[in-house]
C-alpha cells in the first residue's frame, strides 16, 4: 500500500530533476517546485509508515525502513546544511552514497567527502578513496578540485574543474557541484561576465544557488536574459544560504534590467590612455615614447601592445627622426654609423621589453607588424614558445619510453597543463605558429593516448587527448591527422556509466 | 636602456646640458649623497621618483661621456614626458568580496 506511491513519487522527484537539469528558464523553477513536493510527500509517507509500524510494536522493521525510506529523502540536506559545515567527511561520504544521486553513486559521495573534507587525514581518506577508483573519471577530477580548493589553491581548482567537459564520464550530480564552486567563485571575485557567459552556453547543470548567481550575474552585466525581480526573488526562494545571498539580490536589483554596469574591457582602458596621453604630441617619437610609458604603466593587453608597436615602428621609420638623430651625431661627435646603429640599439631595446611583458601577459605579437620592432617581437614570440612547447611535450612523452607511470589524476593535469601551453601559444602566435606547433603536439600527443589506453587503461583521459588533437587537427587541416583522429575517437569508451561512444 | 635609469634623470639635467655641467651637476650630486643629504637620494623620472645612488650617478657621467651612448640616452630622454615627483596612483583593484564562497557553503 505505501510502497508504490512513494516508488511513484521517488520516480516524479528524480524525473523533475532530470528535467530541471535541461533548463534555465521559468521551467527550471517548475520543475524544482514539483522536485520539492514529491520529496516532501516521500518524506511525509516515509515517516507516516515507519511511526505507523512502531506503533504495531514493530520496531525491529521500523528501523530498517528510516534507513530506506526517509534517510534517502533528507540525505543531501544533511550533507549541504550539517556535514560539509562540519567537516565530516565520512559521514557526508555514506549521506551522498544514500542520496540515491543516480548512476554510480560512489562518484558523487566521493565529490562530497572532498567538498567536506577539512585537514590532513580527511584529505588522505578522500584521496584514498580516490585512488581506489579506476579508470579516471570526471568525479576524480572534481574531487582533486575540491581539495585544492579547500587548501587554498583556487587556480588549480579552476583549471580541473574546467576541464570537465573533456571527459566523456558525465555523472549530472557532480557537473553540478562542479558548476556550483565554479558560480561562487565567480561570484566572490566578481566575475560576472565569466559567470555569464557560462550560464549562456549552460555549461554546468544548474544547482538552485547556482541558477541563482547565474541570475545575479545576468542584471549585473545586462545580459538579455536577465531575469526580471520577481524572477530573481523566486530563485532566491529556491536556493540555499538566504541570508549570504540576500545582499547580492538587492545589489543586482539596483542594477535596471537591460541596462548592466560592465566593466570597460581591459583593451578599450589601455588603448584609450595610451592614445590620449599621445596625442597631445604629433611628432612620432614622443608618441612612441609616451605610448612605451603607458603600456608600462598600465594593463597589458593586445590593444595596448598593438598600440606601442605601431607607434615605435613609425617612429623609428620616420625621416624627422633620422634627420633629429642625425644632427645630433654631428654636434656631439659621434662615431660614423651612429644613427643607424642608435636606431637598431633602441629597437633592440624596445623589443626586449615588449616580449618580457607580452610573453608574461601570454600574448602574441601584433599581425601584420612591418617594422623592426614588430618583426623582432614576432620572431622572438614565436621561437621562444615554440621550443617550450617541444620541449614540454617531448618531456610528457619520454615517460612512456621510461614506463615511468604516475596517478592517473597527475597524468591528467600534465596534459592539462600542456594543452593550456599550447593553447596559449597558439592564441597569441596565431595560425602560422599553430601549424608550426601542431606535428610536434600530435606525434606526441598521439603515443601518450595509445600507451594510456593500451596499457594505463585510462579510457576517458585517453579519448580527451585524441578528441582535442583532432579538434586541432581540423583547425590547422592536417588530413592524416584528421583521419587518425577520427579513427580514434570513435572507438567506445569503456566507463562507469557504460560504454560511451562520442 | 630602461628609461628611469637614462643619465639625464640620474643626473637631473636636461638633453641640451654640455660635458661642464653634466660634470659639474656630477660632482654636486656625489658631494650630496656623501653628506647624506635627503634631496639627493631620490630622483624624478617619468615613470615617477627613484631612489638614486653614488654609483649610478658615477655610471650616468660615464655613459654621458661617451657621444654615441649620449646619442641613445638624449633619444630616450629628450622625447619623453615631464619627469614626475609623485609616483602614479595604482588604480583601484575590481571589487571583490571576500569570504563569500565561504558563506555560500565552500571552502576555504
Amino acid at each position: 500500500m505505501y510502497a508504490l506511491p512513494y516508488l511513484v513519487l521517488q520516480r516524479l522527484r528524480q524525473a523533475a530533476i532530470n528535467a530541471r537539469r535541461k533548463n534555465r528558464s521559468w521551467r527550471y523553477l517548475a520543475w524544482s517546485v514539483l522536485a520539492g513536493i514529491a520529496n516532501a510527500a516521500m518524506f511525509v509517507l516515509g515517516t507516516a509508515f515507519v511511526v505507523f509500524l512502531w506503533s504495531l510494536a514493530l520496531w525491529w522493521l521500523a528501523v530498517p525502513m528510516i534507513a530506506i525510506l526517509v534517510v534517502p529523502v533528507i540525505a543531501d540536506t544533511l550533507v549541504r546544511f550539517v556535514f560539509v559545515p562540519g567537516g565530516h567527511h565520512r559521514l557526508a561520504y555514506y549521506a551522498a552514497l544514500y542520496s540515491r544521486p543516480g548512476t554510480d553513486p560512489p562518484a558523487y559521495a566521493l565529490c562530497v567527502a572532498a567538498w567536506a573534507a577539512a585537514g590532513g587525514t580527511a584529505v588522505a581518506w578522500v584521496s584514498a578513496k580516490r585512488e581506489a577508483r579506476r579508470p579516471l573519471g570526471d568525479a576524480e577530477v572534481a574531487a582533486t578540485a575540491f581539495l585544492a580548493a579547500a587548501r587554498g589553491d583556487d587556480a588549480t581548482a579552476r583549471e580541473l574543474l574546467r576541464s570537465l567537459p573533456m571527459l566523456v564520464e558525465d555523472h549530472p550530480a557532480v557537473r553540478e557541484l562542479a558548476g556550483e564552486w565554479l558560480a561562487c567563485d565567480a561570484a566572490e571575485r566578481a566575475a560576472w561576465s565569466e559567470l555569464e557567459g557560462d550560464a549562456a552556453r549552460a555549461r554546468w547543470p544548474a544547482t538552485p544557488l547556482t541558477y541563482l548567481l547565474e541570475g545575479v550575474a545576468a542584471r549585473h552585466t545586462g545580459a538579455a536574459a536577465a531575469p526580471s525581480a520577481g524572477e530573481l526573488w523566486a530563485r532566491w526562494a529556491l536556493a540555499p544560504r538566504h541570508r549570504a545571498t540576500l545582499a547580492l539580490v538587492i545589489e543586482a536589483l539596483a542594477v535596471p534590467r537591460g541596462t548592466g554596469v560592465a566593466p570597460r574591457p581591459a583593451d578599450a582602458i589601455g588603448a584609450t590612455d595610451a592614445a590620449e596621453q599621445v596625442a597631445s604630441d604629433p611628432s612620432p617619437l614622443p608618441r612612441a615614447v609616451a605610448a612605451h610609458l603607458a603600456f608600462e604603466a598600465g594593463p597589458v593587453t593586445a590593444a595596448t601592445l598593438e598600440h606601442t608597436v605601431r607607434a615605435w615602428d613609425t617612429a623609428l621609420a620616420d625621416a624627422t627622426t633620422r634627420q633629429w638623430l642625425a644632427r645630433r651625431a654631428l654636434e656631439l661627435d659621434a662615431p660614423p654609423g651612429a644613427v643607424e646603429r642608435a636606431i637598431h640599439e633602441v629597437a633592440g631595446a624596445v623589443t626586449d621589453d615588449l616580449s618580457r611583458r607580452a610573453e608574461a601577459a601570454q600574448l602574441g605579437a601584433p599581425p601584420g607588424a612591418a617594422g623592426p620592432v614588430g618583426h623582432g617581437l614576432t620572431r622572438r614570440l614565436r621561437h621562444g614558445r615554440l621550443d617550450a612547447l617541444e620541449a614540454a611535450f617531448s618531456r610528457w612523452a619520454d615517460r612512456r619510453h621510461d614506463n615511468t607511470r604516475h596517478p592517473a589524476i597527475d597524468e591528467w593535469r600534465e596534459f592539462i597543463a600542456l594543452m593550456t601551453a599550447y593553447n596559449a601559444a597558439v592564441t597569441a602566435g596565431g595560425i602560422e605558429l599553430r601549424r608550426l606547433a601542431f606535428p610536434h603536439a600530435f606525434s606526441k600527443g598521439s603515443n601518450m593516448a595509445a600507451w594510456l589506453w593500451n596499457k594505463r587503461e585510462e579510457y576517458a583521459l585517453s579519448h580527451a587527448i585524441s578528441k582535442w588533437l583532432l579538434a586541432e587537427a581540423l583547425v590547422v587541416g592536417d588530413s592524416e591527422a584528421i583521419e587518425l583522429g577520427h579513427r580514434n575517437c570513435a572507438l567506445a569508451i569503456p566507463t562507469r556509466l557504460g560504454r560511451i561512444s562520442s | 636602456m630602461k628609461l628611469a635609469d637614462n643619465p639625464f634623470f640620474v643626473l637631473g639635467v636636461t638633453t641640451e646640458a654640455s660635458r661642464i655641467e653634466v660634470e659639474r651637476e656630477a660632482q654636486k650630486l656625489l658631494g650630496m649623497l656623501e653628506l647624506g643629504f635627503a634631496d639627493a637620494r631620490t630622483y624624478a623620472t617619468p615613470l615617477g621618483p627613484r631612489e638614486r645612488t653614488a654609483e649610478m650617478v658615477r655610471a650616468a657621467v660615464a655613459a654621458l661621456r661617451d657621444p654615441y651612448r649620449r646619442l641613445v640616452a638624449e633619444l630616450w630622454a629628450h622625447h619623453a614626458p615631464a619627469p614626475k615627483a609623485e609616483p602614479p596612483v595604482p588604480e583601484p583593484p575590481a571589487p571583490a568580496r571576500a569570504g563569500l564562497r565561504r558563506a555560500l557553503g565552500w571552502r576555504p
